[in-house]
């Protein structure tokens, strides 16, 4: 598959991750058997800050799981995702909005 | 004599079996036949898939097909005009139905009132073909009111509060939409005197050529039909809609309606733009719309707590990359535009039926609600892992050979920063899609969660069959090319359309 100037060969990547793929997975059992995790209580106790939690309790919060991007990118998740408010009326308005873009766009393009 | 005929059967046999379907149910519950309805609807996809893929030898041998009904002359009557534009699109619409269909077979068996349901689906098919055969952009209105209707109606099926309420927003701003076109259309026929969308285009090319600037109406026209559309293909800001429709409907419905009747508002979108207006100009506002769709989707997608909303902003984000494409205009974009087109409707409507599976046995989406599905339901994770990997543009899966010629593309277009910003949005989706899957799949299950099975094979089927093309557009993109290249060649030959409709 050739575009422009550079070139990809899907089958020889694909051959190259799998056998990487291949390798990690070694890699993987081999440190596995090597040093397996030994946790003991003080450990368990200082990386759970003195808490102990069962696995099946512990829940990430899939809305906070990337709150670094959120805060990097603070005006929009300010401005732009509370307006989408679910109210019909305010999506009427992101409508006429829209057509008055979409129609500013064109006749800068065509006039 | 069935193939002369293949343009008119693909719209009018579904239709004829939406309105036999009841004769169909009622003999059903006579003979206990619990699954006819969806059978019967089964196989008419099947059929309609066959009869679109009998016209691809003769359009892809560079022939267009103009069936004219009663034998009126364009631009007098209704003419269907099929290039290898349309028929690509009729293919991925008729094939994704067909899936969907076999899919509800056991999604939906749990609900009632099932003929209603297959007779909206066998409806969403002919409308969708009707939308994508026409040669005339009064039908194409009519079938795309068939379409919506059908749409509001599948949304609401379940007849919860949060599915209706869906179901009355799209039913707004989608009439909203629709009212747009019909005004455009009243404006084209004001103009050129008919509603063929050849003549049209010719027409309009002679006023372009004869005046310095553009005519305020022609101006006024496109604007209106690509706010129509646009809202269809739920591009920002005209968007607002899709998220709660697709986290609302039944799973089988969202698949149905990413890879179905938002391919056909695409279709339309290429079809009046491009093609009709002959307004190639246009392209780079759909780059820059296309830029604002991608980055706005994929930002949302982020912060989403429930699976199908989450796909639905997905969904957007991928639109952002369509629009892209197809608005750097040159060949390589319109066809990464359209291969990518291909590749959404194949992962979207994956995904989806993946997260139908996972709310058709857990019984929920909400990711908070899930976890550890990777171990009682290791198909649907491989499924979903690989359409997560695909749609963020990983290799070796198809979404990275499309992505990949519209990031090649901004650069030989001179837009570096297109491409720029198209793969930080795909390492963005990477992002997300790897919080779902390790949300929903890895870990330990929550407390208290019931135990789960894999999902049914009936379902697993159509899912198996997305992946595979997955995987194989991925590792044999030249296959994906070479089904969108003849439909760019289409575009760029507008006027052998002209031509060949107009005789």
């Amino acid at each position: 598959m050739e575009l422009g100037s550079g070139f990809w060969g899907p089958l020889i990547a694909t051959a190259a991750m799998l056998l990487g793929a291949a390798v990690a997975g070694l890699i993987l059992v081999a440190a596995r058997r090597i040093n397996a995790p030994k946790p003991s209580a003080s450990k368990l106790a200082s990386y759970g800050c003195g808490e102990e939690v069962k696995p099946e309790e512990v829940q990430i919060d899939s809305e906070h799981f990337y709150s670094p991007i959120r805060r990097a990118f603070k005006p929009f998740y300010r401005y732009v995702q509370p307006a989408h408010t679910g109210v019909l009326t305010h999506y009427l308005v992101w409508v006429l909005v829209g057509l008055f873009l979409i129609m500013l766009a064109v006749v800068i393009i065509l006039r | 004599m069935i193939i002369d005929a293949a343009p008119i059967l693909a719209i009018v046999l579904p239709l004829f079996a939406a309105f036999l379907l009841p004769v169909v149910s009622i003999l059903a519950k006579r003979y206990k036949k619990e699954h006819a309805c969806g059978l019967f609807a089964v196989a008419v996809c099947v059929l309609i898939l066959l009869i679109v893929a009998s016209m691809l030898p003769t359009v892809w041998g560079g022939k267009i097909i103009v069936y004219r009904l009663g034998n009126w002359t364009p631009p007098w009557g209704i003419n269907l005009a099929i290039d290898s534009l349309n028929l690509l699109v009729a293919l991925i619409v008729s094939s994704v139905c067909t899936l969907v269909a076999i899919y509800s077979l056991i999604y939906m068996r749990k609900d009632s009132g099932l003929e209603k349901y297959y007779i909206l689906l066998v409806l969403i098919l002919a409308s969708t073909m009707g939308i994508v055969l026409t040669g005339d952009v009064f039908n194409l209105f009519v079938f795309f009111e068939i379409m919506s209707i059908a749409s509001y109606a599948l949304i609401a099926f379940r007849r919860k509060g949060d599915s209706l309420e869906a179901s009355f927003k799209y039913m707004i701003i989608g009439s909203l939409g629709t009212s747009l076109i019909l005004l455009s259309i009243v404006f084209a026929y004001s103009v050129a005197g008919s509603v063929n969308i050849a003549d049209i285009g010719m027409k309009l090319a002679s006023i372009k050529a004869g005046s310095t600037s553009t005519p305020p109406i022609v101006i006024v026209m496109l604007g209106l039909f690509i706010t129509g559309f646009g809202i269809k293909i739920a591009m920002v800001p005209l968007h607002a809609w899709a998220p709660d429709v697709y986290q609302a409907a039944p799973s089988s419905i969202s698949a149905l309606l990413s890879g179905a009747t938002t391919i056909a508002g695409v279709y339309a979108m290429i079809r009046v733009v491009y093609m009709m207006f002959g307004a190639f100009g246009v392209g780079a506002m759909f780059a820059v719309f296309g830029l604002v769709t991608m980055v706005l989707g994929a930002f949302m997608a982020l912060v989403q707590n429930d699976l199908k909303r989450l796909l639905a902003y997905s969904g957007i984000s991928q639109m952002g990359y369509i629009l892209l494409g197809i608005g750097i205009g040159t060949a390589n974009g319109i066809q990464g535009g359209l291969f990518h087109l291909l590749n959404y409707a194949i992962f979207e409507a994956m995904l989806f039926m993946c997260a139908g599976a996972i709310a058709y046995r857990v019984g929920t989406t909400k990711l908070n609600e899930l976890g550890g599905l990777g171990r009682s339901m290791p198909v649907t994770a491989t499924i979903f892992t690989v359409g997560a990997l695909a749609i963020s543009g990983v290799p070796p899966f198809n979404g990275f050979a499309s992505k990949w010629m519209i990031y090649v593309a901004g650069v030989q277009a001179g837009q570096p920063i297109f491409t720029v910003i198209a793969v930080l949005m795909s390492a963005l989706t990477l992002a997300y899609f790897l919080k779902v899957v390790s949300t929903i799949f890895l870990g330990p299950r929550p407390k208290d969660s019931p135990k789960v099975e894999e999902a049914p094979m009936v379902m697993l089927f159509p899912m198996f069959l997305l992946v595979v093309f997955c995987v194989l557009f991925g590792i044999l993109p030249q296959l994906g090319i070479d089904l969108v290249q003849p439909a760019q060649q289409a575009i760029a030959a507008n006027q052998a359309y002209i031509g060949t409709v107009l005789g």
